[in-house]
């Protein structure tokens, strides 16, 4: 029985084991570390290229406003007085004289008072309601706990 | 062996920690040093960049959603010239596609200016020329060749304003200059609503930080109480007019005298709003822009109307009341005479109108006496901005007694529109109370906003009730019956309309008049039971003759007629017709 304890004793003293044990747990660590940078580059890779599609899609939407403005002056160009005028006259209308006109009675009939021109109220970007745990950052979840006031981290 | 490796280990561990120590202090002591706040503002700067974001302008409409003012896309041109390969090629494409000098370019890609190194080489390229050049330089981009190249030829779009009707109702719009700001008119008047509000966004210069472009609400779109084709068609009248009468300029505005909707106002001269560069070889001031509301003059008889109205108002007179016109009346020392110093002899109110008299008008206004005449002026709004949504409005002059200028014989002169000066607008806008019950509408060109959506439509406004609603009616009819007595060239075939000439002297910058030349004036309403429009008319030193009645008369007449089918006003017969039913 002392023999064996003596040996177990031996054993556990060797420094080779020693070493072993320091080896292992600084790798341990390295690890560690490493999983949490290489979590934290993905989930920041992955929120800057979603940030970059946004910032696209809205260059996109300044285009496409852009390309409306254009068609909406280009068609107000081909719609103008002078357009209409011209091409009326090429179709051999002319402007019609007073005592040409002839006015009649529609019973009902109720004149239009004035223009209307709003369109739909535009679609306000409703509230994302993806929880926050698929959006956020490691380091922003981090963030966000230590500045919460009285919780801390759970 | 053992332990010399230890010793060995132990010193570089010691040197390492060591250095890694100084690393640490010298950390700490640039964090606390004088130039820290420095080196955080370079840090700062480098960090990233404030972009500004500018919605786009507003457009503006006419009344029926004509499309006056838009916006379309040009570019920004330049050269980055940190990245530019093949500076010959990029002068090469620039002056070939957008006109610009080789020379000039290329030089200054060789030598940008200290500090500077994006060279904008073009601030209003036409999508068209830009599509090119980008086309070009993918194409060059593939080609295995490092030259011809054009890396570094930048290409920015943004919105600059356009007018599709060109010149139509320059006056009234104004123009948007280069900046982006706005000019004269509707543009100045309203350029902080269609402007709408810039963003400014940081940023980062970091990849990995991408920052949401916020969304920028563009600016308010206006929709304007402006009919165009009834613009269109006063414009072409007044040109023609101008033409006919050998007049130098002239104004004509068109008016709904029951809410003040400004339907056309026309004035010359008048310039496509697309090549606002022009301005300065087109005006010589800011007055001339528009005539209609920043010129005043002596608009003469037309005043006449107000007299009367005192008159009428404060029951001083009727119109049946006789007067004797001896074809002289004194006043201050000086001798008032007709138009054609004649004596008509006795008269009624409707006469004193019908053929003009001063001498009578300036009886009138001795007998109402400075302070009430002055008083109704004032009601009338002789002297005051009438508060018109547009750039630019001049308030005219009107002199009452106690200024240093003023003289008895201006009771009487005033009287029949010589020493007072007014806009045809201010002239139009105190009319406005005759034909309308009494009660001055505030004249507007603006008929609603829209933003976000929604249309908010700007409610009329009056600006008082200067004369009692008989008044407005007796006077009104008074002038119908003038213009039917003398078969006047105002009258509108199927149309009872109410109005008076006015033919002015013009005051020469030495105080005397210029009596070889006149203003010519006419400001006529109808149908006199339910008016529905107004129209004033300004030609200014007509040569065809000195008299409104033969030429501001006429004009009126032909902008009623074109009027009445462009609004679908039915002749009264049919009018009173459709209203018996």
């Amino acid at each position: 029985m002392e023999t064996i304890h003596r040996i177990n004793h031996a054993h556990s003293q060797a420094p080779w084991r020693v070493q072993r044990q320091w080896i292992s747990i600084f790798l341990l660590v390295v690890i560690g570390f490493g999983m949490i940078a290489t979590l934290y580059l993905m989930v920041t890779s992955q929120a800057a290229i979603v940030g970059r599609e946004i910032q696209d899609l809205r260059l996109e939407i300044i285009g496409i406003e852009h390309n409306n403005a254009d068609l909406q002056t280009e068609l107000a160009h081909l719609t103008s007085k002078g357009e209409i005028e011209r091409r009326a006259y090429a179709l051999r209308f002319r402007p019609i004289e007073p005592e040409e006109l002839e006015y009649l009675y529609v019973p009902g009939y109720v004149a239009p008072n004035g223009v209307t021109l709003a369109s739909a109220p535009e679609l306000q970007p409703s509230l994302p309601n993806t929880p926050s745990e698929y959006t956020q950052s490691l380091l922003e979840w981090l963030d966000e706990k230590l500045q919460a006031p009285g919780r801390g981290l759970r | 062996m053992r332990q010399q490796y230890a010793w060995r280990s132990m010193l570089l561990n010691g040197f390492l920690a060591f250095v890694a120590t100084l690393i640490v202090l010298q950390m700490v002591r640039i964090q606390a040093s004088a130039e820290a706040e420095q080196f955080r503002k370079q840090a700062d700067d480098f960090a990233g960049e404030y972009k500004v974001y500018y919605p786009e302008r507003g457009e503006i409409y006419d009344r029926n959603g004509h499309l006056l003012a838009g916006n379309h896309t040009v570019y920004e041109v330049g050269v980055d010239t940190t990245t530019v390969r093949d500076p010959h090629s990029v002068a090469m494409a620039v002056s070939v596609n957008l006109g610009k000098n080789y020379n000039t370019v290329y030089s200054n890609i060789l030598n940008p200016p200290p500090g500077i190194s994006y060279l904008i080489v073009d601030n209003f390229a036409s999508p068209e020329a830009v599509a090119y050049l980008k086309e070009l330089k993918k194409e060059l981009n593939e080609s295995e060749n490092p030259t011809p190249s054009l890396v570094g030829l930048e290409f920015s779009p943004r919105l600059e304003r356009s007018y599709p009707e060109n010149s139509l109702a320059s006056n009234i719009l104004g123009f948007v200059n280069l900046e982006g700001r706005g000019y004269f008119g509707i543009e100045e008047k309203y350029n902080d609503l269609l402007a709408g509000n810039a963003v400014r966004v940081w940023i980062p210069s970091d990849p990995n930080r991408a920052v949401e472009i916020p969304r920028i609400p563009n600016g308010t779109s206006l929709i304007l109480t402006i009919n165009r084709d009834l613009q269109d068609a006063v414009e072409k009248i007044l040109d023609q007019s101008l033409y006919d009468h050998g007049a130098r300029h002239g104004t004509i505005i068109v008016m709904d005298p029951k809410n003040g909707d400004i339907l056309a106002m026309a004035s010359t001269p008048r310039m496509d709003l697309n090549n606002f560069q022009n301005y300065g070889a087109i005006y010589s001031n800011a007055s001339e822009y528009n005539r209609a509301i920043s010129m005043p003059y002596e608009p003469g008889s037309v005043i006449k109307i107000f007299t009367m109205a005192a008159a009428l108002d404060t029951g001083l007179v009727n119109p049946n009341t006789t007067f004797l016109d001896t074809g002289e009346f004194q006043i201050g020392g000086v001798t008032i005479k007709n138009w054609d110093e004649e004596a008509w002899g006795m008269q009624t109110m409707v006469g004193c109108l019908q053929h003009s008299l001063n001498v009578c008008l300036a009886w009138l206004a001795t007998q109402l006496g400075p302070q009430n005449f002055y008083s109704y002026m004032d009601r009338f709004g002789f002297g005051s901005l009438t508060g018109l949504d547009m750039a630019g409005e001049a308030a005219g002059r009107l002199k009452v007694p106690g200024d240093a200028d003023w003289y008895p014989v201006d009771l009487g002169t005033n009287s029949f529109g010589q020493g007072i000066s007014a806009t045809p607008l201010q002239l139009m806008t105190a009319a406005s109370a005759i034909a309308n019950k009494g009660h001055m509408v505030t004249p507007h060109t603006l008929y609603a906003m829209l933003r976000d959506g929604h249309q908010f439509n700007v409610p009329p406004q009056y600006a008082g009730s200067p004369i009692k609603a008989e008044t407005a009616a007796t006077l009104t009819e008074m002038l119908a019956v003038s213009l039917e007595s003398e078969a006047s060239a105002a009258l509108v075939p199927g149309y009872r309309v109410a109005g008076k000439t006015g033919t002015a002297q013009i005051p020469t910058p030495y105080g005397f008049y210029d009596f070889s030349q006149t203003n010519t004036s006419f400001v006529g309403w109808g149908p006199v039971d339910d008016p529905q429009f107004m129209i004033y008319v300004w030609l200014e030193r007509p040569t065809s003759s000195i008299w409104g009645s033969y030429t501001a008369a006429p004009v009126f007449s032909e902008v009623a007629q074109k009027t009445v089918i462009l609004l679908d006003i039915p002749p009264d017969t049919v009018r009173l017709q459709m209203l018996a039913r």
